[in-house]
């Protein structure tokens, strides 16, 4: 029998036994090597193109008598949307989110409004309208008078928790199941995919809606953010992302076999939400190559929502687009979701009492 | 003659290229203990899980209680996974609560080994005790079908015997068992074996039946060690049952030959046991 002699490592030689077994360990986990590789080229240049705080133009309408002549004595940075009726009222284009500056030229001087909600653009467009010739304009900027940031992130926060929470700890908890083998158990009981799927969800979705009335609450009262929508219409909203969110939390839970893994693909989901959204930088002022990754992100739709409801008091009429594409969201991700799900708890009664 | 509780014809099930199991047979009728064995990767959990619906099988066909495996005849079966499937953040009691619940029964009683734990989460509580917990809410629902994937591996004797006593009891009632094992004592509690190895079924019936006229070869020798080296060495496949060296699936001559051929060597024939049959089918495998 041969009995090998078991010698002690010099500490060089276990660390290059450690860092060895480490490479090839990493070689063969493709999403860390993706992450530590590809992602950080990836960030770098999507977020180099798309971290731009300077507005360089802001849709703007002119409307009343003499909106031609104003138009014409517009500076560069306020591009005028072309179709809108000159009888249109000022005040509703921004509470519509048609334009983020508004110049009734109605009254003399004329009125200038600007919408505080866009940060941004409202900061470029003061700055702008600060070099007319006195008494030329009045300027007045709305929803957001002080420019506060803090009115202008509390409710985009809301939505990013939301996703947040939603994507990530659902899929922790659904991947648990898989981790653990109880998804097996699960299969195996008399239950309809259908209720187990329920039962997986429901609890999340109540948390998570906890959690958006905590945080608005705490939101408005500590940052004194206004309020001035329709309450409801803002719960509805928020349930239908929230939807989008922990479909986007089970379908990650199909597609990982670990936690770890879930949490790495939620994080990739949710990072970009943070930074592309409009929330941080505004989309109107990335180039379209990096803009398109926003609109195809629910917080996009989101913040234009909580935005719109809570500082300018949008109604559904202006917010029928977000509402339109977050339920389309909703409907595609949760049913894919859904299915994906159903899959792995009942596998295709195919062939199993069929014959040879 | 009772209907079959389970019966699976001609099962395959491939995975790409790679065959997990191919052409299984396999029937249990009510009050039978059918053991399925094999070693690691021979095909049992594959089986398994095409028998109650987990897996679509590629060929062949699969009836649970002469119907195809679905919902409603996986209600009439208890099963017991190899990962126990129990829940460990929960205790003994809320675990048993929820599989009561899902089953339309209640208060299936905790075992009384288990009364102490009840608080407990089942994550922080022994192997043992929760694959009693394990045993408890998959017959907690009166299944007229056991299926259990090596339920007494990682138990110590004793917890291994009082499982095997609760399985006897069920058979004695009418309730048919699958039960898949490592354990070839177990296997000998069994009505009807079924030995798996590369995915293929390598014989079915009785011990005797699966092991025919399949020999081993005492060695009696005074130095065992030392035969025991030399044999392995030379290729033989060598096994040891105390200071007894027995060698499995070669011929004497070629044994007395690797040894020297002296004396003091007595190699003498005697029936192969199950583990030793499924050694050599398991080599014969390797070397294919």
């Amino acid at each position: 029998m041969i009995i090998r002699e078991v010698r002690e490592l010099t500490g060089g030689v276990a660390v290059k036994a450690m860092i060895l077994k480490e490479f090839r360990e990493l070689r063969r986990d493709k999403r860390t090597m993706g992450m530590l590789i590809a992602l950080p080229i990836l960030l770098l240049v999507i977020f180099g193109y798309a971290a731009n705080f300077n507005v360089e133009e802001i849709p703007t309408a002119v409307v009343g008598d003499n909106a031609e002549q104003y138009e014409d004595q517009l500076p560069d940075l306020f591009v005028v949307e072309p179709g809108i009726d000159a009888d249109a009222s000022a005040q509703d284009l921004l509470k519509d989110n048609v334009v983020d500056v508004a110049i009734d030229t109605s009254s003399q001087p004329a009125q200038v409004y600007i919408d505080g909600s866009s940060i941004f653009a409202a900061q470029s467009a003061e700055a702008g309208f600060s070099q007319a010739p006195d008494g030329m304009v009045d300027v007045e900027v709305l929803y957001n008078p002080d420019l506060t940031t803090a009115w202008v992130m509390v409710p985009a926060l809301i939505g990013l928790i939301l996703a947040f929470i939603g994507t990530v700890i659902t899929s922790i908890g659904l991947v648990k199941e898989r981790q653990n083998g109880t998804i097996e158990q699960l299969a195996v009981m008399p239950l309809k995919s259908s209720q187990v799927i329920m039962g997986k969800i429901v609890p999340y979705f109540i948390l998570a809606a906890i959690d958006m009335i905590i945080v608005t609450v705490l939101g408005v009262w500590l940052f004194d953010v206004p309020f001035v929508g329709n309450v409801g219409l803002f719960a509805i909203g928020g349930a239908i992302f929230l939807f989008v969110v922990l479909g986007l939390g089970v379908l990650i839970s199909t597609a990982s076999q670990t936690q770890g893994q879930a949490i790495q693909m939620a994080m990739m989901l949710v990072m970009p939400q943070i930074l592309l959204s409009g929330f941080i930088f505004p989309l109107d002022a990335m180039p379209a190559g990096v803009a398109w990754i926003g609109y195809i992100l629910p917080l996009t739709y989101f913040v234009e929502i909580s935005q719109g409801i809570m500082l300018r008091g949008a109604d559904l009429t202006s917010l029928g687009l977000d509402f339109g594409v977050l339920i389309l969201m909703a409907l595609v991700i949760f049913t894919a979701a859904v299915l994906r799900f159903r899959r792995d708890l009942a596998p295709s009664a195919r062939h199993m009492g069929g014959s040879k | 003659m009772p209907e079959p509780l389970i019966h699976a014809s001609g099962v395959t099930r491939t995975f790409g290229d790679f065959t997990a199991v191919d052409d299984a047979n396999l029937t249990v009728k009510p009050g039978e203990i059918v053991g399925l064995l094999g070693a690691n990767g021979a095909g049992k959990t594959t089986l398994i899980r095409m028998i109650l619906g987990l897996l679509p099988v590629s060929e062949g066909s699969v009836h649970l209680f002469g119907d195809s495996p679905s919902r409603t005849t996986r209600s009439r079966l208890g099963y017991v996974p190899q990962g126990l499937g129990l829940w460990d953040s929960l205790t003994p009691r809320e675990n048993l609560d929820f599989i009561d619940q899902a089953f339309g029964v209640a208060d299936t009683p905790l075992p009384e080994a288990l009364e102490h734990l009840r608080r407990v989460p089942v994550g922080q509580i022994g192997l043992g005790n929760q694959r009693q917990l394990a045993f408890a809410a998959a017959l907690g629902h009166n299944p007229e079908l056991l299926v259990l994937d090596e339920p007494t591996s990682g138990v110590d004797p004793l917890s291994r015997a009082r499982l095997w006593d609760t399985i006897h009891d069920k058979a004695d009632a009418g309730v048919g068992v699958l039960v898949t094992t490592h354990y070839m004592q177990e296997a000998q509690q069994c009505d009807w074996l079924v030995l798996m190895s590369g995915g293929r079924e390598v014989g079915a019936g009785s011990e005797a039946d699966i092991v025919g006229d399949t020999t081993a070869l005492n060695v009696d020798t005074g130095d065992w060690p030392s035969a025991f080296a030399t044999l392995t060495d030379a290729g033989f496949l060598v096994s040891l049952a105390g200071t007894q060296v027995r060698v499995i699936g070669a011929e004497r001559d070629a044994v007395r030959e690797a040894l020297g051929g002296g004396d003091s060597v007595n190699v003498s024939s005697a029936r192969a046991t199950l583990d030793e049959f499924m050694a050599v089918k398991e080599r014969a495998r390797q070397q294919a």
